[in-house]
């Protein structure tokens, strides 16, 4: 495999202007994408995770939100550069999004068929007839039964699985380079998210598209992800990749989540780890680490200065922002 | 779906019935009419509505049949009515739409627009409109349209806002659609049933605006024959010959009851809060 990288994320700063003051959303976040790698991004409610990917897309709404820094190169091209006409050429055809509620993401009024076509329409200026049978097509692709018929519905005749496979089917009707799934399986039954997160790995793999997997669930990444982000306070905290994230977690945010997962193989009876406290408010972060008040493992210099990417291992591709792997603190 | 349940909607129905009526009047009176009614006829002055005459409504002042009148002047109430809906709805439409959809200054702009012409009672800003453009059918027209420019204004900018932040509308963002194709492919279509609504009783109110235009000898001329002026030259005689006011005046009521029954039952069927009163 070609490790090109096709999508790269750089010093990205998103904040929200709101009447109690600047909520800093998204602080300086960097990451890259591989052409037809997964990438998890992990991390709670309000941890900058989709923030930090509408951004990408300049999806942001001007009042309140804005990009006040930042880079995404995408292909060798920065597209913040860009003009808003250039930035929709290159959404739903290059990079699209599925996201998270598939019963408010589809439009009440309008035909199952016309929305799987409309990046289509947008992007290849197809006819009514051709788009029509290309959406068809990919009805069937992602196992709609009686596709014929079913374009014709409109969303509320569908149950919410089959909805979030048309959200799919519209995602990849143009046959993007990259995925942006948001929480994708979040609104769904256990047995449908089996089956959606299922249908997205067949279908990038197939056409090895490049996905970002955002989720709050640790499962979903252990089954789809090839490296993952772990985000807390918009920020990422640690980035490994897949196996090393979950056997040997560097940073203690993540190992407490990693512990909060109820665990078939432990004992029973042992109550379940949580992690104490809650997200700071992102409006006046404290100086220091953000996760330093609930840290179990928190020094002096976590609430003074806040602590960088530390490299691990040498592999630029595995860092964890805790001051436990500063030189000077790390001697175990 | 909206179609059949029209049809189960009897309030919807009997005002639908009402406007259909009135349509093949106007068809009717294309090809035939009992009497020409422009021409007078000195010898039958303000004669009762009798069968052996022929005059079923009775003759007016100057001896022209009531009836043919009538069927004459629905017409131009019914084409000024949709007419200045038309031009209203349009502009306010589309005023509204944007105003919600870019909000911030635009909406502002636009919006106390609409408020400086929604600050005078409907009937007098019509008249100011009139004595400002001049006495004739088109300017009736304009000046009905005129009014109704704030009232689907204000009505489609609110829908578009409550619609404007729903997911779908960051989907179609996503998938690389631009301002105006969101606005009119996506978000219009979402707020069509209140404004169906404001049409259908929007033609009702225009029926009466135009016949007090006319009536007070603003809008349509006499000779030709409107309801407004009908009534309006039967003040003088009413008393003698009721029939020269009763008939224009029935024909107002019962096709603003039409256009409001529907628009009444437009209402129920489109708001899906009261969809499961009944």
């Amino acid at each position: 495999m070609n490790n090109e990288t096709i999508l790269q994320v750089q010093g990205l700063m998103t904040e929200f202007r709101t009447e109690r003051g600047i909520v800093n959303a998204v602080n300086d976040v960097s990451f890259s994408l591989e052409r037809g790698k997964t990438l998890g991004i992990v991390g709670e409610s309000g941890s900058g995770k989709s923030v930090t990917n509408l951004s990408i897309l300049k999806l942001i709404q001007y009042p309140p939100g804005r990009i006040t820094a930042g880079q995404v190169i995408f292909k060798g091209e920065n597209m913040f550069e860009w003009s808003e006409e250039e930035i929709r050429t290159v959404r739903g055809k290059h990079i699209s999004m599925i996201f998270q509620d598939p019963l408010t993401s589809l439009n009440p009024v309008i035909k199952v068929w016309y929305q799987i076509a409309e990046a289509l329409r947008l992007h290849h200026g197809m006819s009514k007839k051709e788009a029509k049978a290309k959406s068809i097509e990919l009805l069937k692709l992602i196992g709609i039964p009686d596709a014929e018929q079913r374009a014709d519905n409109y969303p509320h005749q569908f149950s919410g699985g089959m909805r979030q496979r048309v959200m799919i089917a519209m995602a990849l009707s143009c046959d993007p380079e990259i995925l942006i799934a948001d929480e994708p399986t979040t609104a769904l039954d256990v047995t449908i998210q089996a089956q959606i997160l299922e249908l997205i790995k067949n279908l990038s793999r197939e056409k090895s598209t490049s996905v970002i997997m955002i989720t709050h669930d640790l499962g979903v990444v252990a089954d789809m992800c090839d490296s993952v982000c772990v985000m807390y306070a918009g920020r990422i905290v640690e980035r490994a990749a897949i196996d090393d994230l979950f056997y040997a977690p560097q940073h203690p945010y993540t190992r407490g989540l990693l512990d909060s997962i109820p665990r078939i193989d432990r004992a029973g009876g042992s109550r379940l780890h949580t992690i104490s406290g809650a997200p700071p408010n992102l409006i006046d972060i404290p100086p220091g680490c953000p996760f330093q008040p609930r840290c179990e493992k928190a020094m002096n210099i976590c609430s003074k200065q806040s602590p960088p990417e530390f490299i691990i291992n040498g592999d630029a591709s595995r860092t964890a922002a805790c001051w436990l792997h500063a030189k000077e603190y790390n001697n175990g | 779906m909206t179609v059949p349940r029209l049809f189960k909607n009897g309030i919807a129905v009997t005002g639908l019935v009402i406007i259909v009526l009135y349509v093949l009047i106007i068809i009717v009176s294309f090809f035939w009419l009992p009497f020409d009614p422009s021409e007078m006829n000195s010898q039958r002055l303000l004669e009762a509505p009798s069968f052996t005459s022929g005059h079923l409504f009775g003759t007016d002042e100057f001896g022209r049949d009531i009836l043919s009148r009538i069927m004459k002047g629905t017409t131009v109430s019914l084409v000024i009515s949709i007419a200045a809906t038309a031009l209203g709805a349009s502009f306010g439409i589309l005023m509204g739409i944007w105003a919600g959809y870019l909000g911030g200054r635009w909406d502002n702009g636009i919006m106390r627009i609409a408020d400086v012409l929604f600050s005078f009672p409907s009937l007098l800003l019509a008249i100011f409109v009139m004595a400002i453009l001049g006495e004739n059918t088109y300017n009736v027209i304009i000046a009905i349209g005129i009014v109704y420019i704030p009232q689907f204004a204000r009505i489609s900018r609110g829908s578009i806002i409550a619609l404007k932040s729903n997911e779908f509308v960051r989907a179609a963002r996503s998938n690389g659609a631009g301002r105006t194709y969101i606005l009119f492919r996506h978000l219009l279509p979402n707020s069509m049933a209140p404004i169906i609504v404001q049409i259908s009783l929007s033609l009702s109110v225009a029926i009466l605006l135009e016949s007090a235009l006319s009536f007070l000898g603003l809008g349509v001329q006499p000779p030709e024959p409107s309801w407004g002026n009908m009534l309006s030259s039967a003040r003088k005689v009413m008393m003698l010959a009721p029939w020269t006011a009763i008939y224009p005046g029935l024909a107002i009521v019962t096709l603003v009851l039409g256009f409001n029954l529907l628009g009444d039952g437009l209402r129920d069927i489109l708001d899906p809060r009261l969809r499961n009163v009944r």
